[in-house]
């Protein structure tokens, strides 16, 4: 019991962040039917650009992040007009492939640029005590972030024009362009949106753990995991999602090696597709 | 004074031609129906004018400008407003945010709350349901929404397509009181109709389509007087 409390504690909070990226791969699915394969290269993007930032101009790690965000709703605008809307309307296997080929430019001149050698950012906030449990500065602040971009997105999407345009287009989009919404534009900002949650959310997790340039497979294969758990299109299932996978890696490791970590993920995973394939909170 | 004028349009999906060379004039401050039976061409014309299809000739010029090359929201943004066939509402929002959504033109936008009040007042079962999704609504109320959302749109010219279709009897009287509402109100307006007598009866000028071209024009009382209309399409 000493050992599970601070354990699963430990897991919420990473589990936020989780479910943030989770919500940039479940925006851009639920908006315009693209399963974007760039996402964990798009998280790593985050991750070496708050480490360059930090390392190389001595930027507080959440400065790079607020860079972070703004550069992601750029590169997402303009990775939108040449990977996703020319092949939009046609079959899903080519936004597929375009989507891995931009993984794969990203990562290959990472690769060449830094090559795989992992990185880790020297940065520490100490850590709080809660009762008999003690939480490291940088993971609740991380899970903090994550929660205030969470509740933004939230905000946006419900109560500004333009967020509203987004459901909008994402529902019917053709009655969207006859009320007057530019979908176009719209499709450019929600990817936009998705790229830079999931930047974000990486510049979060290379404050937690070291990292390297192969690490965005890792974390999109959890977002996946993730945006099936809680319906693939569904925000808010995102959010679920990732702090129920947050608390399997809490859970596991006091009780078998953490090697089974995945092995328990994927399982569960599996199970929701047999069991439930709209997710917990169900699909868009 | 013209608010629209389409000069022989072609239009067609993929290989098919459906529209040869049909030419519409739409007077400001009419009501302007296009009638036809199933088939004949309708909903194309009207998916044309607005831009969802391509036309493959021919111009079209609105409020003075040309505007054969304009994209839906383009065209929206100018105070062309349609309500397209089978409601096309945002099923997943409130009544609320589809009626704010139909006033997305910049236009439309400063007098969203005056003609928020117009709606309601219009169709107060509208406002009654105003937080619930849209996608729960009655065929009937769903009608009535869609209807709303182009108001809201604050338009120019108001483009129905198909309104009656798959309502109740009495619905369709309702809705055709409330298309005569609109048009005493001085709305501009171009009714796509299967239901030709009701159609005839509620309009200014009528356009008959047939195998995507236009058959006979006129105004709406002598057009209703016709053989032809009468045997083929009233049933008389």
């Amino acid at each position: 019991m000493d050992v599970l409390l601070p354990s699963l504690v430990d897991g919420l909070l990473i589990g936020f962040v989780y479910g943030l990226a989770a919500m940039g791969l479940t925006l851009i699915f639920g908006v315009m039917d693209v399963v974007n394969l760039s996402h964990g290269a798009l998280i790593v993007l985050g991750m070496f650009g708050v480490y360059l930032l930090y390392t190389a101009l001595g930027l507080p790690p959440y400065v790079g992040l607020f860079i972070m965000l703004i550069a992601g709703i750029l590169l997402g605008m303009a990775l939108y007009g040449i990977a996703i809307h020319p092949l939009l309307g046609g079959p899903h296997l080519s936004t597929l492939l375009s989507t891995f080929a931009v993984s794969m430019v990203i990562i290959g001149v990472g690769t060449a640029l830094f090559t795989s050698t992992p990185r880790n950012i020297d940065f520490s906030l100490g850590a709080v005590q809660v009762g008999n449990i003690r939480l490291l500065g940088t993971r609740v602040v991380a899970a903090f972030v994550a929660i205030i971009m969470a509740v933004g997105l939230y905000v946006f999407m419900y109560r500004t024009h333009t967020g509203k345009s987004i459901r909008a287009v994402a529902n019917n989009r053709d009655a969207a362009e006859l009320v007057g919404i530019p979908s176009r534009r719209i499709l450019a900002l929600s990817f936009g949106l998705g790229t830079m949650l999931a930047m974000v959310s990486g510049g979060l997790i290379a404050t937690l753990f070291p990292f390297n340039i192969l690490s965005g497979g890792v974390y999109e294969l959890k977002s996946f995991v993730i945006c099936v758990l809680g319906g693939m299109g569904n925000p808010t299932g995102a959010l679920l999602g990732g702090l129920i996978l947050g608390l399997i890696e809490g859970f596991v490791p006091v009780f078998m090696p953490v090697g089974w970590t995945p092995v328990i993920e994927f399982t569960l995973f599996v199970i929701i597709l047999l069991v439930r394939p709209s997710g917990l909170l169900g699909a868009r | 004074m013209m608010i629209l004028e389409a000069r022989d349009l072609a239009s067609g999906y993929g290989e098919l031609q459906i529209l040869w060379d049909v030419s519409l004039n739409l007077q400001q401050g009419r009501l302007t129906t296009v009638v036809g039976s199933n088939g004949a061409g309708k909903t194309t014309l009207l998916r044309t004018l607005m831009g969802l299809l391509k036309p493959w000739k021919g111009t079209i010029s609105f409020d003075g400008r040309d505007v054969t090359r304009l994209s839906p929201h383009e065209k929206a943004e100018l105070g062309m407003i349609l309500i397209p066939e089978g409601r096309q509402l945002f099923t997943d929002m409130t009544v609320l945010e589809n009626l704010e959504m139909g006033a997305t033109p910049k236009r439309a936008r400063p007098k969203m709350e005056e003609n928020l009040e117009k709606v309601f007042e219009l169709f107060p079962r509208l406002k009654e349901r105003m937080h619930q999704k849209a996608g729960t609504l009655s065929g009937g109320e769903q009608q009535m929404l869609a209807i709303g959302r182009g108001i809201m749109g604050d338009p120019l010219l108001l483009m129905l397509d198909e309104p009656s279709l798959g309502l109740a009897p009495l619905l369709v009287i309702e809705l055709f009181d409330i298309i005569r509402k609109l048009k005493e109100a001085g709305l501009t307006m171009l009714l796509v109709e299967q239901n030709v007598h009701l159609a005839l009866a509620v309009s200014d000028y009528a356009y008959v389509l047939s195998q995507g071209r236009i058959e006979i024009e006129g105004e709406a009382a002598v057009v209703r007087q016709m053989d032809e209309v009468r045997e083929a399409y009233l049933g008389l």
